[in-house]
């Protein structure tokens, strides 16, 4: 089709300012709707029609307008594009220009009944990509020279059409490949976080168990407490792939109950000091707060944000406070430990998200914040995240009051009545 | 003199549960947390052994291993990961001695331990004067050390035996189990990779055509042999 256009057409310079406008607009947008509109502005000029038409084959078979611009003379009649389906379907098949003219009666008075189309296939290869179509209406037909010059449109067209299907072939691989990456890495992760716990369970039972050696109370006593560490290590790690799981399927249901949230941090913080000798936690609340919550699920969370604080803010001490207006109650949980760089942060309650900089010397599985995210979630309810590097870091748990929850479970029930 | 055994290890946990039973068996104990504290500590201090952990942050196993045989023959056991068994061999070729997979029993890693330190003991009665010579390469029975036209190979404890196996034997096929219970003991006759691994390393290190070796003659089916020389190629 190029080497007939060398050879026959000699372009005028309006058509040749027309064709570079043109070359350049589809060498520099990946969006097909935008190149198209630019491919309008620019035929326009050297080109007369009243709609131009773009199809692309459906999934099945046939063909769909994706594309369709009507302007000038044709507009009055939004119909028009449907015109273009035969002559559409037509170039498809033939895979060649194709030309329709139709005189219908009363042409003289109604323009829209002198009609020329213009179907020009677009080959990209071996392929037809789809059919970019002119519609004329009232005449003149399409002289030989102007379909010479739409041929190249519908060329370049085609080019657009096909680094389209490229970029968005290489998007998919890339996704796959990502997701192929995360899982591999979870494996990895989880494989390690299943095995360290059972490596010191076995090593040092079988220390304890050794015949050829006394231990002393205090070695004993050490390495009891180290394997009962490490039995409720792997427990927690058990439970939480259970709940991610339970989570990605969908069959974890909170039980929803009044709960005293302020006796609920109580009792959370006076376990938790007495299992991390390290930490200590301040506790800013001076009312009753009452919520609809389910008090396993959100000991949970809290316990998990506390149980972070003392893997990655080590040593800071960790301020809880809870405040409440008529809507909503708002839990804080807040260390001042090393903080988390800004653009981890739009990650962090991603299932297997793990910060790469603390990974390698800390353990984690990447699932804590994601359960606690869904959770709260489970509860209408809202989790997010602040932090400043060196200064500290800020979770925020919005929870809907218990009348905002009891209305919200109404107008549910309403609906489904 | 009691043993000196260095751990490397990451984990404070396994550091601690070595460290505990090895002092209970009257080595003394030395540790790292990292790779580059251990190579300090080899480089310094001069261990018998080194119980090295493989996944280690930074600066994993393999690279350390590595490192230290450039410059030490110091045993190493290279502690894997069980369903990694890829690792065992990879350390093995990297010029460990033995391996030892997570999760152990206590028990287990002292029998190792116990076995690579009596490989790694310098072989005693052997005190002849003697040089042993085979074509271009040279074994000082007395030192220890192997060269190969004229130039020292670094060789690690359990490849030295090996090559002192065979060459006490001459002419002689050594069946792979008898090598492998010589060598490493009698726990490890059936572990045939472990050998073929060690007997591989040692031709990269002594052999100049590795595909037609002079030293160390596959028996397939049987085991190796050191054949006798031809007449006139004896030093």
């Amino acid at each position: 089709m190029t080497d007939e256009l060398n050879e026959t057409v000699i372009l005028k310079p309006e058509d040749l300012r027309a064709v570079y406008a043109i070359s350049l607009a589809i060498a520099q947008t990946e969006n097909i709707d935008s190149a198209l509109d630019l491919i309008v502005l620019h035929t326009r000029p050297v080109f007369i029609f009243d709609n131009m038409v773009l199809y692309l084959p459906k999934e099945q078979s046939g063909l769909d307008p994706s594309y369709a611009r009507v302007i000038g003379r044709g507009k009055c009649a939004e119909g028009e594009i449907e015109w273009g389906g035969a002559i559409a379907l037509k170039a498809f098949t033939a895979r060649q220009t194709s030309l329709l003219h139709e005189k219908l009666d009363g042409w003289e008075n109604n323009r829209l009944f002198w009609r020329d189309f213009l179907g020009l296939p677009l080959k990209a290869g071996d392929d037809v990509l789809g059919v970019l179509v002119f519609g004329r209406f009232g005449g003149p037909p399409y002289a030989p020279d102007q379909i010479r010059l739409a041929e190249f449109i519908a060329a370049q067209t085609a080019q657009l059409i096909e680094n389209h299907h490229l970029v968005e072939r290489v998007a998919k691989l890339e996704a796959e490949r990502w997701l192929r990456r995360m899982q591999d890495e979870f494996i990895t992760t989880i494989s390690h976080e299943l095995r360290t716990p059972i490596g010191f369970i076995k090593g040092y039972a079988t220390t304890l168990l050794r015949d050829d050696t006394k231990w002393d109370d205090a070695s004993r006593r050490e390495f009891l407490t180290i394997i009962d560490e490490e039995a409720d290590r792997l427990h927690e790690l058990i439970e939480d792939l259970l709940d991610s799981s339970r989570l990605k399927a969908g069959t974890m249901f909170m039980q929803l109950q009044p709960v005293k949230l302020d006796m609920i941090l109580r009792d959370i913080i006076v376990r938790s000091t007495a299992r991390y000798a390290s930490l200590s936690v301040q506790l800013d609340v001076d009312h009753e707060v009452m919520v609809m919550a389910d008090p396993i699920r959100i000991t949970q969370v809290i316990d998990n944000l506390l149980s972070n604080a003392v893997k990655y803010a080590p040593g800071s001490p960790v301020k809880i406070s809870l405040a409440n207006s008529k809507e909503c109650c708002v839990i804080t949980v807040e260390d001042y430990g090393p903080g988390i760089a800004q653009h981890h942060l739009e990650h962090l309650f991603e299932r297997f998200y793990r910060v790469p900089e603390t990974s390698v010397t800390t353990r984690g599985t990447g699932l804590g914040l994601y359960i606690c995210q869904q959770i709260i979630e489970g509860h209408n309810g809202a989790i997010s995240v602040s932090s400043e590097v060196l200064k500290g870091t800020r979770f925020t748990i919005n929870l809907p009051c218990k009348r905002e929850m009891e209305q919200n479970q109404l107008t549910r029930e309403e609906q489904k009545a | 003199m009691s043993k000196k055994i260095l751990i490397v290890d990451d984990e404070p946990r396994y550091v601690r549960l070595m460290e505990a039973n090895l002092i209970t068996d009257n080595y003394q104990v030395v540790k790292a947390y990292n790779g580059e504290q251990a190579l300090e500590i080899v480089a310094a201090e001069n261990p018998d052994l080194v119980l090295l952990d493989i996944m280690m942050p930074i600066l994993d196993g393999f690279t350390v291993c590595e490192r230290i045989r450039k410059f030490s023959t110091v045993p190493i056991i290279v502690v894997t990961v069980k369903g990694e068994e890829q690792d065992r061999v990879r350390g093995l070729d990297l010029g460990a001695d033995d391996y030892i997979v997570k999760p152990f029993s206590a028990t287990e890693l002292l029998a190792r331990v116990r076995a690579v330190l009596r490989r790694a003991a310098k072989p005693t009665g052997v005190q002849v004067q003697s040089v042993f010579h085979h074509g271009a390469m040279e074994i000082d029975l007395a030192k220890a050390e192997v060269f190969l036209n004229g130039k020292m190979v670094y060789l690690s404890a359990t490849e030295y035996r090996i090559l002192l196996q065979l060459a006490q034997n001459v002419g002689t096929v050594l069946p792979s189990e008898q090598l492998l219970r010589d060598v490493w003991g009698v726990e490890y006759q059936k572990d045939k990779e472990i050998l073929w691994v060690s007997i591989s390393r040692l031709r990269q290190k002594l052999e100049e055509d590795q595909s037609n070796p002079q030293h160390i003659v596959t028996r397939s089916g049987v085991g190796y042999i050191m054949p006798v020389m031809p007449e006139g190629s004896y030093h």
